[in-house]
C-alpha cells in the first residue's frame, strides 16, 4: 500500500452509498465538492454511465443522485488515496446532516 | 437618454440634483449583447474572472458578517461561494467569449442558461429548484461586471442613491452623509424606505417602476419628492428652476420647524389639535419633534408582521405601556388589529379572496378570530393605566359589530378583574368611521362610542368605489367628491349633536387644500403623518375661521368636484402662494 503512494498514474475507486435521506442536496453537494477541491486530484463521481466532477457542486447536484443510491467515486493523481478516503468519511457521517 | 422624467411615490418631502448612484438592480432581462473584436477576447475572460474572484471576495465578507444565531445563513452563503468558484460556470462562460467573440455578460447569461436546461430536467424537486441558488450567483457576477452593486464604502461625493428596494439590512451600514436622496423600484406609502428616509430628512421617491431601465448609474438627475418626479437628465432650465425651489424648500422647512411646537390656532382663535398616525414605536421621536400633540392613530399591525409566532399579551403591554408613558399627558389611540388579506402575518393563513378589500379584514377578523383579539384588547387595557389611552375599532359597518367588539371587551375586563390585574376601567372606546355604512348611522353610533375617528383613505375609496392603486380609475379618487364632503360633515355633525369628539385621520387631514375645509367643519382633531405636522399648523396659524367657514359655504354649495376643486385650488393658491410650491395634494388641479 505505502509503495502505491506518489504514483502520478494511481487510480483509486470505491464504491459508496448515499445515507442522507434528501440525497445528494444543496449542502451535502455543497460540502462534497469543496472537499474535492482540497485535493490535486482529479476526481469523478459515476452513476451508470454519467460521470461528474466532484469538484464541482453544479455538476454534483445535477448528478442528483437520491438517498439509498450507490455510486463510484474514482480519483487519479498523487494524493488519490487521501481523496477518496475524505470522501468516503463524508458519505459515512452524512455530510454532517442529520438524516 | 435625453431628458425624461419617471413618476414615484414621494414618501418624504424634499429636491435633490445630483448623479444616480445604484447600490442594486434586478438584472434579469436587460444585460446587454455585444460583440467584440478578436484581440480582445483574452481581456475579456479576464473581466469575467476578476468579476467572479470579486463576487467571491464580497460573498466571503458577507459571510464573516453573519451573526452566530444565523448560522444557516451562513452555510447558504457558503455554498453559493462553491458554486462562484465552480470552475464549471466559469469554463463554460469562458468558452463562449471564445467561440462567440461576445461579451462577458452575455457568455454567462447563455452559461446559466445551459444550466437551467440540465436542472430542469432533474426529478427532484428540490434540487431542481437549486437553479435559483445558480441564478443569484451569476446576478452578482452579472452586477460586477456592469460595475453596479459597487457596495456602499465606494461611493464618491455625494449621490442620489437608486435601489430595486432597500431593505433595512441594506441601509444599516449606509453612509447617510452621502446620500441626498433615496429612489426604489419597489415599495409604497408605507414602506420601510419611507419611514427611513423622513426620519434622516432625505427626500425619497419609492415606486418608480421603471427606475432600472430608465436611468444609468452615474447619470444626471433631479429628485422631486414634492411632486414624486424623477427628472433623468435635465437642461439648463431645469436645474436652475429646481435649485431655487430647492433653496426655498430648505428655508420653509427649517422655519416651519422652528414653530411648530406653537399651537394649531387660527388667528381668530380656533383651536385645532394636531396627533400624529404612526406604526413603528419609533415614530415617537418625530412625533415629538416636529409638534405633535399626542398619537391620534397607532397602527398595531407591526408589532405582528414578519415574526414566527403572534406577540404575547405581556409583550404587547410593554410595547404600549411605553408609548403612553412617552407621550404622557398626551393621548395615544391604538386601533386594533386592522389585518386582512392585504396586510398578512405569517400566522394569518392566506384565503383565497377574490376581491381583499371587501373581504376578512380588520374588525371582522378580530371577530372571528376572537383569542387574537382578546390579547389585544387585554394588552391595551393594562397598558392603559399609563398616561392617557384610548381604544378604537377600525372598519365598523353596523351597531352590531360595534356591540360584539365591547362585548369581548367587557369580557376582557371581567377576566383581568378576576384575575386580580390593573387595567383602567375607563379607557374610552371609539371607532373609525371608514365604510359608507356607517356614515349613514353616525347618529346611531354617536350614542354608543366616546369618539370618531373619520379614515379618509378607506371611507374614499368604499363611498366612490375607486381602488386608488388601479392606475386604471385613480383619477376618480377625488377626496372633494361632493358624496365626500357632505359624508365627512355629515359625520362631524352627527358626532358633535352627540357631544362626542370627532378626529380625521387619512391624508386629507395633511393636504394644505383641504385643511381650511376641515376647519369649516369644526373637526376637533386632525391626525397625520408626523412630518406633515409642522407644514399644516403653519398653514392653521395664518388662517381666521372667517375663510374657512365661507370656503366650506362655496364648497357645499357646489354640485360638481370639477367645480369644488377649481374653487378650492384657487382660494387656497391666492392665500398661500409661496407655500404652496412645497406641497402636493391630492386634489386633481390640474383638471380643467
Amino acid at each position: 500500500m505505502a509503495a502505491d503512494q506518489g504514483l502520478e498514474t494511481d487510480i483509486i475507486t470505491a464504491d459508496v452509498r448515499v445515507r442522507n435521506e434528501l440525497g445528494l442536496h444543496a449542502r451535502p453537494a455543497a460540502k462534497l465538492a469543496q472537499t474535492a477541491q482540497r485535493f490535486e486530484a482529479d476526481i469523478v463521481l459515476a452513476v451508470n454511465e454519467q460521470e461528474v466532477d466532484a469538484k464541482s457542486i453544479l455538476d454534483v447536484l445535477t448528478l442528483a443522485a437520491p438517498g439509498g443510491s450507490s455510486l463510484c467515486i474514482r480519483a487519479s493523481g498523487v494524493d488519490a488515496r487521501q481523496a477518496v478516503d475524505s470522501l468516503l468519511d463524508m458519505f459515512r457521517n452524512r455530510f454532517g446532516e442529520d438524516k | 437618454m435625453s431628458k425624461h422624467v419617471l413618476t414615484g411615490i414621494a414618501v418624504s418631502t424634499g429636491i435633490a440634483i445630483g448623479k444616480a448612484f445604484f447600490m442594486n438592480r434586478r438584472l434579469y432581462g436587460h444585460i446587454p449583447r455585444q460583440s467584440i473584436a478578436l484581440d480582445l477576447v483574452d481581456s475579456e475572460r479576464k473581466r469575467l474572472e476578476t468579476s467572479l474572484a470579486q463576487a467571491a471576495q464580497e460573498l466571503e465578507s458577507v459571510r464573516d458578517k453573519v451573526p452566530p444565531e444565523l448560522r444557516e445563513h451562513a452555510t447558504i452563503i457558503d455554498s453559493h461561494l462553491t458554486m462562484l468558484r465552480d470552475p464549471k460556470l466559469l469554463n463554460a462562460a469562458a468558452a463562449y467569449i471564445e467561440s462567440m467573440h461576445i461579451n462577458a455578460e452575455w457568455a454567462l447569461l447563455k452559461a446559466v442558461r445551459d444550466m437551467e436546461k440540465v436542472f430542469s430536467a432533474i426529478d427532484d424537486p428540490y434540487i431542481r429548484d437549486r437553479i435559483q441558488d445558480v441564478r443569484l450567483v451569476a446576478d452578482r457576477v452579472q452586477s460586477k461586471l456592469m460595475g453596479l452593486a459597487t457596495g456602499i464604502r465606494a461611493i464618491e461625493g455625494r449621490v442620489i442613491l437608486m435601489a430595486h428596494d432597500l431593505a433595512p439590512s441594506d441601509t444599516a451600514g449606509l453612509d447617510v452623509s452621502k446620500i441626498m436622496a433615496f429612489t426604489t423600484t419597489q415599495g409604497g406609502k408605507t414602506s420601510h424606505t419611507g419611514i427611513m428616509a423622513r426620519s434622516l430628512q432625505i427626500p425619497a421617491i419609492v415606486g418608480v417602476g421603471d427606475l432600472e431601465k430608465k436611468v444609468d448609474d452615474g447619470q444626471f438627475v433631479i429628485i422631486d419628492a414634492i411632486q414624486g418626479r424623477i427628472i433623468v437628465d435635465p437642461d439648463e432650465e431645469e436645474i436652475t428652476r429646481y435649485t431655487e425651489l430647492k433653496e426655498g424648500f430648505e428655508d420653509y422647512q427649517s422655519a416651519i420647524i422652528k414653530n411648530c411646537h406653537l399651537p394649531a390656532e387660527t388667528i381668530d382663535g380656533y383651536r385645532v389639535k394636531i396627533l400624529a398616525n404612526i406604526e413603528l414605536f419609533d415614530e415617537v421621536a418625530a412625533v415629538v419633534d416636529h409638534g405633535g400633540e399626542g398619537i391620534g392613530l397607532y397602527r398595531t399591525e407591526f408589532s405582528y408582521m414578519n415574526r414566527e409566532a403572534l406577540p404575547t399579551e405581556d409583550e404587547l403591554v410593554d410595547e404600549y405601556r411605553d408609548l403612553a408613558s412617552i407621550m404622557a399627558p398626551q393621548k395615544v389611540v391604538f386601533r386594533t388589529l386592522d389585518l386582512g388579506s392585504d396586510k398578512k402575518t405569517l400566522q394569518i393563513a392566506d384565503l383565497e379572496e377574490s376581491n381583499p378589500a371587501l373581504g376578512l379584514r380588520s374588525i371582522r377578523f378580530c371577530l372571528q378570530n376572537q383569542e387574537i383579539f382578546k390579547t389585544q384588547l387585554r394588552a391595551v387595557l393594562r397598558a392603559s393605566v399609563v398616561g392617557d389611552c384610548a381604544l378604537m375599532y377600525p372598519m365598523i359597518s353596523g351597531l352590531k359589530e360595534l356591540r360584539q367588539a365591547n362585548r369581548i371587551l367587557a369580557q376582557c375586563r371581567l377576566e383581568l378583574k378576576r384575575e386580580g390585574k390593573e387595567f383602567n376601567p375607563d379607557l374610552p372606546v371609539g371607532i373609525m368611521i371608514e365604510l359608507p355604512s356607517a356614515v349613514m348611522i353616525a347618529e346611531l353610533l354617536a350614542r354608543e362610542v366616546d369618539f370618531f375617528s373619520i379614515g379618509t383613505n378607506d371611507l374614499i375609496q368604499y363611498s366612490l368605489g375607486i381602488d386608488r392603486t388601479n392606475v386604471h380609475v385613480s383619477y376618480l379618487y377625488q377626496p372633494l367628491h361632493p358624496a365626500v364632503v357632505r359624508s365627512i360633515k355629515h359625520v362631524v355633525d352627527a358626532a358633535h349633536r352627540a357631544g362626542i369628539e370627532v378626529s380625521l385621520c387619512g391624508e386629507v387631514a395633511s393636504d394644505p387644500f383641504c385643511v381650511p375645509i376641515l376647519l369649516g367643519m369644526q373637526v376637533d382633531s386632525l391626525s397625520m403623518n408626523p412630518h406633515a405636522i409642522p407644514g399644516i399648523k403653519r398653514i392653521i396659524r395664518q388662517t381666521t375661521m372667517d375663510e374657512c367657514n365661507e370656503l366650506l359655504r362655496q364648497v357645499v354649495g357646489s354640485r360638481t368636484v370639477t367645480k369644488i376643486n377649481r374653487l378650492v385650488r384657487d382660494t387656497i393658491f391666492r392665500r398661500f402662494p409661496d407655500e404652496l410650491a412645497f406641497y402636493s395634494s391630492m386634489l386633481d388641479v390640474d383638471e380643467v
